[in-house]
């Protein structure tokens, strides 16, 4: 059988579709038995748990501070004791940092704040945010150390909390990241040479290595190799051990972006007259980042979080402050209030960046499709 | 060296590992002149075409071009003082897709210092009018269809003000209908006195456009002459069998 046009036949729109969120349900969840006995077994459970989790979080729960609000917490049938995080929050946030210097350390976090929200905004991605950036560390430092008439000098092995944290996962990526695309791109060149032996074993070496060995290396070993006299803050041995160690992650993602651009855009670009310096800067690395975004952010993500493991060398971040803070013997027994307050802030940090990075592509900045 | 001479190959032979790619390649192009290159596939038209602005190396023989000599180990300077008067358009464009198409004209000009990003902007401007896609200026590459995007590479390799022009093969990874719309890019910037390379199996084109006919095969030059001469009167055996081949199509 064959159809033949005889006449022109306009464009029509498309058959209604069952749109509306019912008939959307309806497909999603309900489109077989089975899948119905499992939407509605699954829809009670979390429902119970729902319930649950509402009285104890929020219906029974106890919020305020002080000595009034912990015998609330320990009366009978009392729900989440908020009140820990309203006793403990100084301590969770800033650690061991002197109590009446702790504006300090949240104006520091502050600064840092404003900077994460105008580096997410392409319409400052120029020259001036590096200076500005510059400006907000110095600024970041004064605070946190001070040693100016009227700021006392603290020293930073009593810095803690979330600015410790920040500041670790800044500096980190901050470092490793320029580190990182160095190397891959050292590891991507054609050119055998000694530099890229070196690159690809700094790789391979690193990625073998634990976190956990490499930041005992930077806090415990490096010390005994320093000569007499040079001493090195813990905080700042430990920043560099994480910039040393993303670098070598980062390293690899990047390299996979660098794979992805087509050869023939190399060539274009050297075919019309340009240096290789622009080559890479200006029509490589642009596409290759952006190829490899997702994965980028899922090691900043999983980057920003290791710093908790910093705990095991003593350095006073905001997992070692929670950890503090739970074992305080007057309000013991509420750990589970502390490290959910702990994960909402974690979560807010990593969500965001997770976000962020869904928007930058949607957006299509560096569009490569 | 003649002083309107271009280009000027002798001697050069390029292998790939133990393959010989091209074997004893020497002609040499004048100023204004239009040369096609053709030959079947894999006879080392687009090797010979990416030795002249050193895009592949070459392990024996030497070049001149635009006054600029270059042998099997030229220096980076030496390669890139080549470039920025050779331009070169590619079988698959090769623009950059994460620049507009005005970004991916000024690129070059600006960061090479030709000229100021006024300047070059005013210059793209008027060469992708010359090229008939100045409205799609603002557009990125992804918008474009692919007759436009290899306009816009024309364009773009015009902005560095080439002394000698290379095209590799521009038309084959077009669609049909929009081979014309390149080929007449390339009539007018003949007719208007460009030195042009041409890697090309528009054999319409030869005939219209070429001065003179270089066809290669395995590697070798086996013929240079008019396009009358070779149309009509092929001297080669091999010429006239790719000749059958690609006329009958």
């Amino acid at each position: 059988m064959s159809f033949v046009s005889t006449q022109h036949i306009a464009p029509a729109p498309p058959p209604p579709d069952e749109s509306g969120w019912a008939a959307r349900a309806r497909r999603l969840l309900f489109s077989s038995p089975a899948s119905a006995a499992v939407t509605v077994a699954l829809g009670v459970l979390l429902a119970w748990f729902g319930w649950k989790f509402l009285r104890w979080g929020v219906l029974d729960a106890v919020v305020g501070a002080g000595d009034a609000a912990l015998q609330a917490c320990r009366a009978a049938g009392a729900g989440a004791c908020w009140a820990v995080i309203g006793e403990k929050h100084r301590l969770i946030l800033f650690g061991i940092y002197p109590y009446a210097e702790q504006w300090r350390a949240a104006a520091a976090m502050g600064v840092l704040a404003v900077m994460y929200v105008l580096s997410a905004l392409p319409r400052f991605w120029n020259w001036r945010l590096a200076v500005a950036w510059g400006v907000a560390l110095a600024v970041f430092s004064l605070l946190m150390w001070g040693g100016v008439p009227g700021l006392p000098f603290v020293p930073d092995d009593q810095w803690g909390g979330l600015p410790v944290t920040l500041i670790l996962a800044t500096l980190g990526l901050a470092a490793g990241f320029p580190l990182a695309v160095l190397l891959a791109l050292l590891r991507h060149s054609g050119r055998n040479g000694v530099a890229k032996s070196l690159a690809v074993a700094y790789i391979e070496v690193t990625r073998s290595v634990p976190l956990l060995a490499v930041l005992f290396l930077a806090s415990v070993m490096i010390p005994l190799f320093l000569p007499q006299g040079m001493e090195l803050s813990k905080l700042f041995r430990v920043f560099v051990a994480f910039a040393l160690f993303t670098a070598a992650y980062l390293a690899e993602v990047v390299r996979g972006g660098l794979q992805a651009v087509p050869r023939g855009q190399a060539e274009a670009a050297a075919a019309l007259g340009l240096t290789p310096a622009v080559v890479t800067l200006r029509v490589v690395l642009p596409q290759a980042l952006r190829a490899v975004l997702p994965a980028l952010v899922n090691v900043f993500i999983a980057f920003f979080k290791a710093t908790s493991i910093v705990v095991v060398v003593g350095i006073f971040d905001l997992m070692t402050a929670a950890k503090r803070a739970a074992a305080d013997a007057q309000w013991q027994g509420f750990g589970t209030e502390i490290y959910l307050f702990v994960a909402a802030i974690y979560f807010v940090f990593c969500y965001a960046m997770s976000r962020y990075s869904e928007r930058l592509q949607a957006r299509g900045v560096g569009a490569v499709r | 060296m003649n002083d309107d001479q271009i280009l000027r190959i002798r001697g050069l032979h390029k292998w790939y590992g133990d393959y010989h790619a091209l074997r004893d390649i020497g002609f040499s192009v004048k100023a204004g002149e239009r040369i096609v290159v053709c030959g079947p596939s894999g006879s080392g038209k687009s090797s010979l075409i990416r030795c002249i602005n050193g895009i592949e190396g070459f392990e024996r023989g030497e070049l001149d071009v635009c006054g600029i000599a270059l042998g099997p180990t030229a220096r980076d300077a030496q390669l890139i003082a080549v470039r920025r008067r050779v331009g070169m358009v590619f079988q698959q464009f090769n623009l950059f897709p994460h620049m507009t198409v005005l970004e991916n004209c000024t690129l070059a000009p600006v960061s090479t210092k030709l000229a100021s990003l006024a300047d070059a902007q005013a210059a793209a401007m008027s060469l992708l009018a010359r090229v008939r896609v100045q409205e799609h200026a603002h557009k990125y590459p992804a918008q474009l269809s692919g007759g436009q995007q290899q306009r816009v590479a024309i364009a773009r390799a015009l902005c560095m003000k080439p002394q000698l022009m290379l095209f590799d093969e521009v038309t084959s990874a077009l669609d049909p209908e929009m081979v014309k719309e390149v080929l007449d890019t390339m009539v007018s910037l003949a007719e208007e006195g460009m030195t042009m390379v041409c890697v090309t199996h528009e054999m319409g084109f030869a005939r219209r456009v070429a001065d003179r006919v270089v066809f290669m095969d395995e590697g070798q030059v086996l013929e240079v002459a008019s396009p009358q001469e070779f149309f009509d009167a092929p001297r080669h055996e091999r010429a006239r069998a790719f000749l059958g081949d690609v006329l009958r199509a």
